[in-house]
């Protein structure tokens, strides 16, 4: 007898019960959707998305404060610069794992590739509507190549790593959908992936900062420096290492029920490696900082209004992290390493702001103020990959394994 | 691009030296401060919660409580309302459990039909009701959602509070005391019969059966196991 038959035969649900519906009936499923934080998501989506589609109609004007002189506004300096750092837990933590070989952080290297294919996906989505002729994005990978640009390094290299990160997420995928021999096949990529997605990661994440090269002019001397695509490549490890400390804590609180108790998870020493790891990158991060200052002679800026702004980003959001994860890390206390990892990220949120939006044209006559129609389209597509990492890890085993793969690892 | 600074470049660049001087200087001290304290291991160790074991045998079977065949339980709490949840037993053989589709306030129970599901790895596991009643208040810790307090199945962990129609008549029908111990033993004996070798031996060994019996025995029909045993 057919599995299907047996199936059948016992009454077990069917592959849309099974797997979309979680196991409920249709009706029963609509009605767990009736929540108020449902209903807030609904609202920001219905807003969002007839914005996304108003500004299609009408053009980029319609909807943003963008000009000539500032044409990247918050959909670039939030969506792109901030949704690709953020996702930089991805490599950040499949390199620790599956090159460095610390075993011992493999349990959250699922929740962190996730995050960083949804953050990258979204960061594309955002582009698209960034984008004034969106329907040629997939010119410099098919079309007019543009070698000469540096938007060629960057368009390639997230091509190619939003389709590594989406076949190193396959197993989980697999496994939900129960093909062992794909998975397999999958499994057997996760070094080669891994190793590609460093070298993609370590390419774009700095060539996203030396966009800014190119406009020495635009952008504060104290923020301009020709170490730019070092300080966004090593950001983005500080800012991979505190989603994934940020993003854990939390899924494990949400999620709880979908931890598997018989193999624990030691978030709380988990937690506290990879805070270890932040404080001293950030530490290293503080100095090199530094060196952008003493190399440009920017010390006399230091005291302007601007200057200020940097201190603050540079003391508050970058040294003083690093102090309370060392602090955090060596008390063994695992709140405290959370408290500065939300601290780091929001520093790495902050400094690509600070590049893309206030220190950019900081000297022109006109400054951009990002428009109420650019923040719902960035706040929807927020609320777009929280929702699609929820109903991914409803569904598939991203935060244990499955049954079925138990002894397969 | 012009320097702003007031300091010229052979000025600039001896500064350059000094920060990564000082940043190697300061880095040792830095890294023995981050890597001293109270290990990580330590930290984890304190922290760990200790998990309940079974009062007696593999499950927890207390008293003052009646068990349905379909093992879920009832207890009187003496204000005419009854409590009800599932044993220790179907919370290891079904876990880890995602949530539980409950009945809405006001359903009327009849001992012995599906009164809940079980929600885990994305399949639904129906059980039955010990008691006939009218349920009064659901416990807000369930939900499909997510779990109740881990553990505490006699406790925090109840699911529906129900107000019983003919108590003393479906009371005739649970097991309690000494009764219910022997036949959650024999229930116990019908799992083991069920158990591949390899489970089996590390249970006999002494070790205690794992959350998600079901899914250990059978990976792919594990809710089919799992109806069998609960009589859905």
């Amino acid at each position: 007898m057919s599995d299907a038959a047996l199936a059948a035969r016992a009454g077990a649900p069917s592959w849309v019960t099974e797997k979309l519906l979680m196991g409920m009936s249709p009706r029963t499923y609509v009605r767990s959707l009736a929540t108020r934080g449902n209903l807030i998501a609904g609202l920001i989506l219905a807003l969002g998305l007839s914005t996304i589609a108003y500004r299609f109609a009408y053009g980029l004007g319609s909807v943003t404060n963008l000009s000539q002189s500032t044409p990247w506004g918050l959909w670039i300096g939030f969506d792109m610069l901030c949704g690709v750092a953020l996702a930089a837990g991805g490599y950040t933590l499949a390199s620790a794992v599956y090159i460095f070989g610390l075993k011992e952080y493999k349990a959250v290297v699922r929740p962190a590739l996730l995050t960083g294919f949804l953050g990258y996906l979204f960061a594309l989505l955002g582009l698209l509507a960034d984008l004034g002729q969106p329907w040629r994005i997939p010119y410099p990978i098919f079309y007019k190549h543009g070698v000469t640009s540096v938007m060629f390094e960057v368009g390639w290299c997230v091509f190619l790593y939003l389709t590594v990160l989406f076949l190193e997420f396959t197993p989980p995928v697999f496994e939900w959908l129960g093909w062992k021999t794909a998975r397999r096949r999958a499994l057997e990529l996760t070094i080669g992936l891994t190793a590609f997605g460093v070298v993609l990661s370590t390419l774009h994440q700095s060539s996203l900062g030396a966009l800014f090269l190119m406009a020495p002019g635009k952008l504060h001397p104290l923020w301009y420096s020709p170490f730019i695509p070092v300080y966004f490549f090593v950001s983005s490890i500080v800012a991979g290492l505190g989603m994934v400390i940020v993003e854990s804590a939390l899924s494990h609180r949400i999620f709880h029920s979908l931890v598997d108790p018989r193999r624990p998870v030691d978030l709380d020493r988990i937690s506290i490696g990879l805070g270890r790891g932040a404080a001293v990158v950030l530490f290293g991060y503080f100095f090199l900082k530094l060196q952008g200052i003493a190399e440009g002679g920017h010390w006399g800026l230091l005291g302007t209004p601007y200057g200020v702004l940097y201190l603050v980003e540079l003391l508050g959001f970058v040294l003083l992290p690093s102090l309370l994860f060392a602090v955090a890390v060596r008390a063994g206390d695992v709140a405290g390493v959370r408290r500065a990892a939300v601290l780091a990220v929001a520093g790495v949120v902050v400094n690509r702001l600070n590049v893309s939006i206030v220190a950019f044209n900081w000297n022109a006559a006109e400054r951009y103020v990002p428009s109420l129609a650019e923040l719902v389209v960035s706040v929807t597509l927020v609320t777009m990959g929280l929702l699609a990492f929820r109903w991914i890890v409803n569904r598939m085993p991203v935060l244990h394994e499955h049954a079925a793969f138990h002894s397969a690892h | 691009m012009e320097p702003h600074g007031f300091v010229g470049v052979y000025e600039a660049k001896a500064l350059e030296y000094l920060i990564a001087v000082l940043y190697l200087l300061l880095f040792v001290p830095f890294w023995r401060f981050v890597n001293g304290g109270r290990s990580a291991e330590r930290v984890a160790q304190v922290r760990v919660r200790p998990r309940p074991a079974p009062a007696r045998g593999w499950f927890s079977v207390p008293d003052g409580v009646g068990f349905h065949p379909g093992h879920s339980w009832a207890r009187a709490e003496g204000d005419g309302v009854v409590t009800v949840g599932l044993d220790d037993f179907a919370r290891k053989l079904v876990g880890p459990i995602r949530g539980v589709r409950l009945p809405t306030t006001g359903t009327e129970l009849a001992q012995g039909e599906t009164a809940w599901s079980l929600l885990a790895d994305s399949r639904a596991v129906d059980m039955l009701s010990p008691v006939d009643g009218t349920v009064v208040a659901l416990n807000p810790e369930w939900g499909e959602g997510g779990g109740a307090a881990d553990g505490d199945t006699y406790g925090e962990g109840w699911l529906l509070k129900v107000r019983p129609s003919r108590l003393a008549a479906n009371a005739k029908q649970l097991l309690s005391g000494d009764v219910a111990r022997r036949w959650m033993e024999a229930v116990g004996d019908s799992l083991r019969a069920r158990m591949s070798p390899e489970l089996g031996i590390l249970l006999q060994d002494g070790g205690q059966p794992v959350n998600g019996i079901a899914q250990e025995l059978e990976p792919e029909r594990w809710d089919e196991v799992a109806r069998a045993f609960l009589l859905s």
